[in-house]
């Protein structure tokens, strides 16, 4: 689904649709237009914003050929819209240059107007606006969506005329064009663009477009439209191997006991609920609750997984598992299930990953691991799965691949899911035994998404605790350096990566973006396929703290709780930090202390370093 | 889904894929489909890799679509992507190198080889449009199996393309069956379990495995995935009715400073590898499966 974003006057309002997410920009050369714009300041606007690879669109009525030619050469603009009287000739004479924008009165005029203007050959072949006669341009009137619907099942069609956030998935949904634009439903006054309302028209018109995908039966590993197994024909035996074992062994008493048995003699759960007192008091707002997998053997929630997952490998006859790790926290954890059940261990971790968590490295070597560094790609987590699923496919018979996340084709998402949902049973529990009640607000941090799906999963149902992960701001996201998926709607769009099918950080060809985040965990470009659902459906809200609000609530948390969290498990207190001053006394907020930050000393250090020294 | 049906139209992807098997059939070997990244090491010297490539004979092109996570690839493979990518080429570049490749008369079935991602984010039916109108006869998507694959399947359907379906040895026989009769133009056995790139020797078990395919398909069947040497080639030629080669083609032109020089002998002597030495086998006595 494309978006265009038409009318715009200023470089201000150009840059936010381009954040906003907008496809194509148009630009207005009419001169009784209440938006219309000169060439010359198209052109300073149309400069900035050519690198970005948004795709920019003159607007013109009644202009001849070689205005035409000659304001989009000297503008640098991509295509022509032309929305007036224009002779049949003019488009003729423009080629691949211009598309028509029609705005028939009825069926009848739209056939004529069909004979007169063929469709442009590639996409948009038209645009459609509601019929005014006597005016041009956006008149902000609806268009007959019937007329558009036929039109649309025709050639890629660009529908305009009257949409806004409320109406688009309605229109997108009757009319499936190829792309929608509009002008006046995202303005804040005449010919002022504002961004939050073009992020809701966004966001409305490309989830109503996968919503509308063809309906296929409902399948085992779909959330919503996500999830799925887009995985390469090699893996697709074994992915159903993996299914059928994983079935089994959750219907199997025996293997249900071997796994809460090591989760309470090797793990140590339950993990405890603590209590923040002085972080509560410091913030003056909702008490905060800590659920402590950072007291889980190994230091993070990540040994849950891991061990299910082993025992499953074990149950399954394999002898070798492969891991990939960001942080080191998953290829520890699978280190140290493979030594207790006695099974050969490989770990995948980029190089960049190596270098910055060489705690962790040394970890996995003496738990009798073998690290294979990888130089592919970015050198982090995504080019470690990708070196993983390689292995995975060259040994598929007697390897089992430990994802770490609740990432990758089903059924990883949904077994990973219900390894960690013991964090949340535990939690929920908890926080009614010591508080009486439950929580307003459960707060995680959301890399591939384990920690956090596993602590919502008891909540769901609960409809008064709201359910708020928190992505990986990196250096903020109008850097684009970031990791998040739902926070930056420019780059986090549907997209397949690693076997599903979820929200991706990409760029406008669909290769994967490059992440940054200052903790490795996080520093990943998709999401586990579960919460793009739960985003989607409303039942999660998915927010970000930058590097910087991570590192400052480590040091909070340090100081007025004596722990270190994860850098990862920071971003999850940032958001609490924020949230509970502007909360009363009475309201509780749990977050997940997903895992503890000895691994992380070096980067904190490293970074407080230079604060300081800055600051001198 | 509403491609205009003209009577006088140009061959359908779906027609050159079979009538290049069959021309290769007629000549007594195998079709030889040579892989070659679309923008490596940049756009232009591609184009002229690829135009010597057919100039040399080879019957079908695989045209490789970069991706930045091409995970069923090995090392080679993902270098050229790699590079292609770093080149600046694009999804949108791709088709444009494949149009220009049929202005310059290029005639032999091109198949487009890339990752689903890519394709996502184009937008599918608009990519099976854009990819029939600049050329191209059919496309392979590695990482989208028979399960995901209906959207685009309708799309390659409505713009007259392949989309050419994939098997592994591991795949049971209700996969085997399930992908041999959706797939078009041809079926494409994955030689071994593992990702793309040259080998020193063809795995065991390939007859069967390409025995029992054949048994279930409709279509021709080509294996591709480690074959890398002239000898490897008339192997697989002689259990299979198509040899893709990939890795070990983009190698040589790597290693070489004349890349369309070192591409031309490298197809030549794959061909001449996979042409049937007198007096073995004539043509007539090749068995053969047309697409029904």
């Amino acid at each position: 689904m494309k978006v265009k974003i038409c009318g715009i006057t200023s470089l201000e309002d150009a840059q936010a649709a381009v954040r906003a997410g907008a496809d194509l920009l148009g630009f207005n050369f009419y001169p009784a237009s209440p938006r219309y714009i000169s060439p010359q300041a198209c052109r300073a606007i149309a400069e900035v914003l050519r690198p970005t690879g948004v795709c920019l669109v003159g607007v013109f009525v009644n202009a001849g050929v070689e205005e035409v030619r000659s304001t989009l050469a000297e503008c640098g603009l991509h295509l022509a819209q032309l929305s007036g009287d224009e002779p049949p000739e003019v488009l003729a004479e423009l080629g691949g240059l211009a598309f028509k924008a029609l705005r028939p009165a009825d069926s009848q005029a739209l056939d004529g107007m069909l004979a007169r203007y063929p469709a442009r050959a590639s996409a948009p072949a038209w645009l459609l606006d509601a019929a005014r006669p006597g005016e041009f341009g956006g008149t902000g009137q609806s268009a007959d969506w019937r007329l558009a619907a036929g039109l649309a099942a025709r050639a890629p069609l660009l529908l305009a005329g009257g949409l806004k956030p409320e109406n688009v998935a309605a229109a997108v949904r009757q009319v499936r064009p190829w792309g929608v634009d509009v002008a006046s439903g995202v303005e804040s006054t005449t010919g002022r663009k504002d961004f939050h309302k073009m992020v809701e028209f966004i966001q409305a018109a490309r989830r109503a477009d996968l919503a509308a995908e063809p309906a296929s039966a409902p399948r085992a590993g779909k959330y919503g439209p996500y999830g799925g197994q887009f995985a390469p024909e090699v893996l697709m035996p074994a992915l159903a191997e993996l299914e059928e074992a994983y079935a089994a062994a959750q219907s199997d008493a025996a293997f249900q006991a071997e796994f809460e048995r090591l989760l309470a003699e090797y793990v140590g759960r339950p993990t405890p609920l603590s209590y923040a007192a002085r972080l509560s008091e410091a913030l003056g707002g909702a008490r905060i609750y800590l659920k402590r997998e950072d007291l889980a053997h190994t230091g993070a929630h990540k040994i849950n997984n891991a061990l299910g997952q082993a025992l499953l490998a074990r149950r399954m006859g394999k002898r070798r598992i492969v891991a990939e790790t960001g942080a080191g926290q998953h290829g520890v954890a699978s280190a140290t299930a493979a030594a207790l059940l006695g099974l050969e261990c490989v770990v995948y971790m980029g190089e960049v990953d190596i270098a910055r968590q060489q705690p962790n490295v040394q970890r996995m070597r003496l738990l009798g691991a073998e690290v294979r560094p990888v130089q592919s790609g970015s050198r982090t987590l995504k080019d470690a799965v990708n070196e993983a699923i390689r292995d995975w496919v060259a040994n598929v018979g007697g390897t089992y691949y430990l994802l770490g996340s609740a990432l990758g084709p089903h059924p990883y998402p949904a077994m990973v899911r219900d390894f960690q949902s013991v964090i949340g049973r535990e939690a929920r529990a908890q926080i009614l035994a010591q508080a009486g009640r439950l929580p307003d607000a459960c707060i995680a941090c959301v890399g591939g998404g384990s920690n956090a799906i596993g602590l919502f999963q008891a909540f769901r149902a609960d409809p008064g605790v709201a359910l708020v992960g928190v992505e990986a701001g990196g250096e903020g996201l109008a850097t684009g350096r970031h990791a998040a998926r739902f926070g930056d709607p420019r780059k986090g769009r549907p997209g397949v990566l690693h076997g599903t099918f979820t929200y991706l950080l990409q760029d406008a060809d669909g290769q994967v973006a490059q992440t940054h985040s200052i903790s490795a965990g996080l520093d990943y470009p998709a999401v586990g396929p579960e919460h793009a659902f739960l985003h989607d459906s409303g039942r999660a809200e998915y927010t970000s703290a930058e590097d910087g609000e991570a590192l400052a609530a480590f040091q909070m948390l340090a100081r007025t709780e004596g722990i270190l969290p994860a850098l990862e498990s920071a971003h999850a207190v940032a958001e609490a930090v924020r949230r509970a001053p502007k909360m009363s006394r009475g309201s509780i907020l749990l977050v997940n202390l997903s895992g503890r930050g000895d691994k992380d000393l070096d980067t904190v250090l490293g970074l407080l370093d230079r604060q300081t020294g800055g600051a001198q | 889904m509403n491609a205009p049906r003209d009577l006088n139209r140009k061959p359908t992807g779906l027609e050159r894929i079979r009538a290049a098997f069959q021309a290769a059939n007629r000549a007594g070997r195998a079709a030889l489909m040579p892989y070659f990244t679309l923008g490596y090491p940049d756009a232009a010297a591609s184009l002229e890799v690829i135009a010597a490539i057919a100039g040399a004979g080879a019957d079908l092109i695989e045209l490789g679509v970069p991706f930045s996570d091409p995970l069923a690839d090995g090392p080679t493979i993902q270098r050229s992507t790699q590079a292609a990518l770093e080149q600046g080429m694009t999804v949108r570049g791709c088709l444009e190198l494949t149009a220009r490749l049929r202005e310059r008369g290029v005639s032999q079935a091109l198949l487009l080889m890339g990752y689903a991602n890519p394709m996502l984010a184009y937008g599918v039916e608009l990519y099976a449009a854009d990819a029939a109108r600049a050329g191209a006869d059919g496309l392979i998507i590695p990482d989208l199996p028979l399960e995901e694959a209906a959207q685009a399947q309708a799309a390659c359907l409505a713009n007259g393309l392949a989309l050419v379906y994939l098997l592994s040895p591991a795949s049971p026989p209700e996969r085997i069956a399930a992908a041999a009769g959706a797939t078009s133009g041809f079926l494409y056995l994955v030689s071994l379990n593992g990702v793309t790139g040259a080998r020193s020797r063809l795995p065991e078990g390939l007859e069967g495995f390409v025995a029992r395919a054949r048994a279930a398909a409709r279509t021709p069947v080509a294996v591709g995935f480690g074959i890398s040497t002239p000898e490897q080639a008339a192997q697989v030629g002689r259990l299979a009715d198509g040899v893709i080669v990939g890795s070990a083609l983009i190698d040589s032109v790597s290693r070489s400073a004349q890349p369309a020089r070192a591409a031309a002998e490298f197809v030549g002597n794959m061909l001449s590898a996979l042409s049937p030495q007198p007096p073995g086998k004539g043509a007539g006595e090749r068995s053969f499966v047309g697409e029904n």
